[in-house]
């Protein structure tokens, strides 16, 4: 095809005999300059038709992210690696005391941990700093549920709740129901005025009881009273006996 | 014939080789390539209508090339290069689609 020459006006093939005629036409192979350099052309083409296809098939879900989506993703993954590590730490450390010590320290960290979980289980009497709620007023359960939730989503380490001669240890598997005089805590009869004593950080306590729709707002718009007193000696001395195991 | 062989040869050394693409190329190869396959077809037509010349070919091959690739750049430096790519791919695989149906015409009569 270097020797024919190129007509200037377009003459289209007036039938598919003639279209396919040079269509063989121009396929024959031939030597010429430019049909090397087209050669070359269509090999350069092939070759970043391939280089282009699969240097786009791996991480395209990422390429067509948005730039927000990656933020959040880089994020979340900041964040658990953290996470991972301050946990790793944590039984890095552990392990090390454990196999260096002696059996002195693993009893020692066997008897920490029991203590922790005899408070998260109500059968260890505790006294810290925290508060204590005082209550007037009529009070339903589920006024008292909601209270409770927010103190243990506010870190409560351990909640009672008592009034003039009763105490309840408040743990996982308390109920709390409605009665004639006042609440019933699984199974003890409590008598407004009630107190709710707390184990915890008291400057994130507080509010946890005082924010909109909170304790605070449900008791006052019942017409009740709510006292709030810091303490750095609040006394938890109800337990929750361990069930015979 | 010879430059159809080379496209082939092109793929199987692309598949075999398995290039990885580098970085600051990755924006302006798809482009590039689609700019060269519009050439491509171009020239194809041209054959069917009788008007085609290699020179124009090699020359209007580099150049598709090279300004799709000089327009997705200034896009990059504007802030619009996603558009612009965006924007010179649908003007290109337009003029594909108009080519191949004049190749369609010439070679099926339909």
């Amino acid at each position: 095809m270097g020797t024919h020459s190129a007509p200037r006006r377009a003459r289209p093939a007036r039938t598919s005999e003639e279209a396919r005629f040079r269509l063989r036409r121009t396929l024959t192979p031939q030597r010429s300059g430019t049909q090397f350099v087209i050669t070359v052309l269509f090999i350069a083409l092939g070759f970043t038709l391939t280089a282009a296809v699969s240097g786009n098939a791996n991480d395209s879900i990422l390429a067509n992210a948005r730039q927000s989506d990656l933020v959040s993703l880089l994020d979340d993954l900041a964040q658990r690696e953290a996470r991972l590590q301050a946990e790793n730490t944590r039984l890095e450390t552990a392990r090390e005391t454990l196999l260096g010590g002696d059996e002195y320290s693993a009893l020692n960290e066997a008897k920490r941990r029991a203590d922790a979980l005899g408070v998260l289980a109500g059968s260890e009497a505790i006294a810290g700093s925290g508060i204590e709620v005082s209550i007037s007023g009529n009070l339903t359960a589920s006024t008292l549920i909601d209270a409770v939730q927010e103190l243990r989503d506010a870190g409560a380490t351990a909640i009672q709740i008592s009034d003039r001669d009763l105490a309840v240890r408040i743990v996982a598997n308390t109920w709390f129901a409605d009665s004639t005089s006042g609440i019933t805590v699984s199974g003890t009869a409590l008598q407004v005025p009630i107190t709710i004593s707390v184990i915890g950080d008291s400057s994130v306590l507080v509010p946890a009881i005082k924010i909109p729709g909170g304790l605070v707002d449900t008791v006052g718009s019942g017409g009740g009273e709510v006292k709030i007193t810091e303490s750095q000696n609040v006394d938890i001395s109800a337990i929750v006996p361990l069930p015979n195991s | 014939m010879i430059p159809a062989i080379g496209l082939l040869v092109g793929i199987v050394l692309g598949l075999i080789l398995q290039p990885t693409v580098p970085v600051w190329l990755q924006p302006y190869l798809p482009i590039a390539v689609v700019a060269a396959l519009d050439a491509v077809f171009g020239a194809f037509r041209s054959v069917l209508d009788g008007l085609f010349n290699d020179r124009i070919f090699v020359i209007s091959f580099l150049s598709n090339v090279l300004v799709a690739a000089v327009i997705v750049f200034l896009g990059d430096q504007l802030g619009v290069g996603s558009q612009m790519s965006t924007g010179v791919v649908v003007v290109l695989t337009m003029r594909i689609f108009a080519n191949v149906a004049a190749i369609r015409r010439h070679l099926l009569k339909a």
